[in-house]
């Protein structure tokens, strides 16, 4: 029997029988469409940004986050997080499901992996709060208050971590006076318990021999962008204001060279690698979910810079727009294509299996003087994307049948533009 | 021998009663297909019978974007392989 399998499986590797075979499961749409403009009026009116996106586990739910991308000094300008059920009867797209009230611009947003109802925020006051819908009275689950463990500056990302014992999670914050730290939930106490505690300082920066970096100005590195690998849950991506690029190690043991600040816990130097550095803030690093070495990184310098885990040159740089961009994500579904959101409004999928470095769809969302400030893909239903934009309002985008199919060669073009060397 | 084979991915070997007795793959993966493909073949094998009782399954096929399975099923066990045929 092992002998009829094994010529079977001969037979296959060689045979062309499947080979431009497809198969059409569902109606697939030609299209990019909107499908819906969510506004929140009352936030529209004080002219708030949308700046985060996130989608529930369950995919049917979007929580928007309210404040502003444009503001350096200290705002004390209340704002909110709204959420809509997206497959509820009676959607209205002028009236959220749920209004959040935040004392403070928003600044960072992560829905739960694994709980529906549990969202967590970082605030632009430097504090990390995690809502629990579910409840009707007060939904505020745990946040970390102004204690002195907490971090001082606008908190730029927030990010569910698998913690050690199965099935938990903690949220890992980053902000932009240096600090990423790990917290896990006590909800008993009401409150955000640290667990680990990392800062970055210039002068722990490693250097690498291809990479000449000169350390300026002040000695933190404001943290700007933070992606989680998939496929290794100790290493975790850190992009600064100042374009530094670095792989960090949860369990990095090397003491940082930072003030203690009233910490509880000792503050640690994580990073392992440097990349090559950028001429602007890095805005946002996302692994991909096809790869464990590719990750795309984007910033002020207009360009989506592809990665590979192992080598500090990009593998490929594309350019994007002319201005800012805010945020790149890969799709779920197809190896080779991400999403990028621009200062100039637009939101342009790349295709890399095209030949050509143009994008293979451009999505503008109206009006000028208007930037798209996040993105987000729906795990559950690949096809629907949510942009969220200046002027305060988010796009639910329905994506094309050919920009969320999986093709036959996709892994294997994945594989070979992975193990380019950068020349 | 199979596992040197052009783009084997997996190879599990289930009992009679669909419990996986050898694996390449990580547990909980395993689990997941022995449970699943157990029922299939059972249908399988009752949709033939069922068609033609003098028939019987001699081996299913799935085919699918991602990769292939093969199911060779014998009087005590099944061996499952799981081939991405284009690797």
């Amino acid at each position: 029997m092992i002998d009829s399998v094994i010529r079977e499986l001969v037979t296959n590797a060689r045979s062309h029988a499947f080979d431009e075979f497809q198969v059409n499961w569902e109606d697939q749409s030609h299209l990019v469409s909107c499908l819906h403009c969510l506004q929140h009026p009352s936030a529209q009116e004080s002219g708030l940004h949308v700046t985060g996106v996130s989608w529930s586990c369950t995919g049917s739910v979007i929580a928007c986050a309210y404040g502003r991308i444009d503001d350096g000094d200290w705002s004390t300008e209340r704002s909110c997080v709204c959420t809509w059920n997206l497959d509820r009867r009676g959607l209205d797209p002028k009236q959220a499901d749920l209004v959040l009230d935040v004392p403070t611009a928003v600044t960072a947003l992560c829905c739960h992996p694994n709980q529906p109802a549990l969202i967590a925020g970082g605030l632009f006051s430097g504090e990390v709060v995690v809502w629990d819908t579910s409840r009707t009275q007060d939904p505020v689950l745990v946040q970390t208050g102004m204690s002195a463990d907490s971090h001082r500056e606008p908190v730029y990302q927030v990010a569910w971590v698998p913690l050690q014992k199965k099935g938990e999670f903690g949220v890992l914050s980053a902000c932009s006076g240096g600090r990423v730290l790990l917290w896990t939930v006590d909800s008993d106490l009401g409150r955000l318990v640290l667990n680990a505690a990392y800062a970055l300082v210039q002068q722990q920066v490693p250097h690498s021999s291809t990479t000449s970096f000169k350390a300026r100005g002040s000695s933190t590195v404001g943290v700007t962008a933070l992606a989680l690998s998939p496929w290794d849950p100790d290493t975790f991506l850190v992009g600064s204001e100042g374009g530094l690029l670095l792989r960090c190690s949860f369990s990095s043991q090397t003491p940082a060279a930072a003030p203690s600040e009233g910490h509880n816990a000792t503050l640690r130097a994580p990073a392992v690698f440097l990349f090559r550095p950028r001429s602007g803030p890095v805005h946002s690093i996302h692994c991909s979910p096809f790869h464990r070495n590719l990750f795309v990184s984007a910033g002020t310098d207009g360009l989506a810079h592809l990665h590979s885990l192992l080598q500090a040159d990009p593998l490929l740089s594309l350019r994007v727009s002319d201005s800012y961009v805010f945020q790149v994500q890969w799709s779920p579904t197809r190896p080779l294509v991400f999403a990028a959101a621009t200062g100039q409004g637009e939101v342009q999928i790349f295709d890399l299996g095209r030949r050509s470095q143009r994008p293979a769809a451009t999505m503008e969302q109206g009006g000028a003087n208007q930037a798209a400030t996040c993105l987000a893909f729906n795990h559950q239903n690949p096809q629907l994307l949510a942009v969220g934009n200046t002027k305060g309002s988010v796009c639910i985008w329905q994506l094309s049948h050919n920009l969320t199919e999986h093709s036959p060669r996709e892994s294997g073009q994945l594989e070979q533009i992975a193990n380019q060397v950068a020349e | 021998m199979i596992q040197s084979q052009n783009g084997v991915q997996g190879i599990i070997i289930v009992n009679s009663e669909g419990i996986p007795i050898k694996t390449t793959l990580d547990n909980a993966s395993t689990v997941q297909y022995a449970g699943l493909i157990h029922q299939l073949v059972m249908k399988a094998r009752s949709t033939v019978r069922d068609i033609d009782p003098q028939n019987d399954l001699t081996f299913l096929r799935i085919r699918s974007k991602k990769n292939e399975i093969m199911i060779a099923p014998d009087k005590d066990y099944f061996l499952i392989v799981i081939q991405n045929p284009s690797d």
